[in-house]
């Protein structure tokens, strides 16, 4: 079983982390903006566009390794950061500006090298796609 | 094929005990795949904890974006 469905295992093993820290970021939009806004539109680039990302991106990882885990995750923002702001702008989700998704950057890249390295790593381990 | 043929076909397999106890390798293993914070790691934590305690506003983006 091991031997089959390398990459579709190593899909699941990426859309593992986001789906489940989407609780958080659900609890944590609701605590911080006191949701009045438009969830139907927040919601949909967390819940949608992140997990898949992060399976794909991990199927790209176990294809090709062409760099360690953590700097594979790293590198992931660069595409998200302006993917979320794009949709934003274009969905009108208020209280995401230019400047705030510029800040967020650097440390989301952080974030993210820490959670590739140590949560991406172990699901796919469990799931012997490491 | 009757159980004679059968059992003739599959003589008994002798001796199945294990020759080591491979419990010792199995926690060998799992010890050497443990990955340990660097201290880089722990400094990269920290500078993101700071992060967000300077940029609080900053907070809900990152959470838009993960």
């Amino acid at each position: 079983m091991r031997q089959n469905h390398r990459y579709l295992r190593a899909y699941m093993a990426g859309i593992t982390v986001p789906t489940m820290f989407l609780l958080v970021v659900v609890t944590g939009f609701t605590l911080l903006h006191r949701v009045a806004a438009p969830w139907e539109r927040i919601i949909m680039f967390p819940m949608a566009v992140v997990p898949n990302l992060w399976g794909v991106w991990n199927l790209l990882h176990c294809r090709w390794r062409w760099t360690t885990i953590g700097m594979h995750g790293a590198i992931l923002p660069l595409l998200l950061v302006p993917a979320g702001f794009a949709l934003a702008r274009a969905l009108e989700v208020p209280w995401i500006s230019a400047g705030g998704a510029a800040t967020v950057l650097p440390v989301g890249m952080v974030v993210y090298y820490l959670a590739w390295k140590y949560l991406v790593a172990f699901f796919n381990e469990v799931l012997g796609v490491a | 094929m009757s159980g004679d043929e059968l059992r003739r076909a599959l003589p008994p397999v002798g001796d199945v005990e294990l020759q080591r106890d491979l419990w010792p390798a199995m926690l060998r293993r799992r010890e050497e795949r443990r990955v340990r914070p660097t201290w880089l790691d722990w400094a990269l934590a920290g500078v993101a904890m700071v992060w967000l305690a300077v940029f609080p506003e900053a907070i809900g983006v990152l959470l838009y974006q993960l």
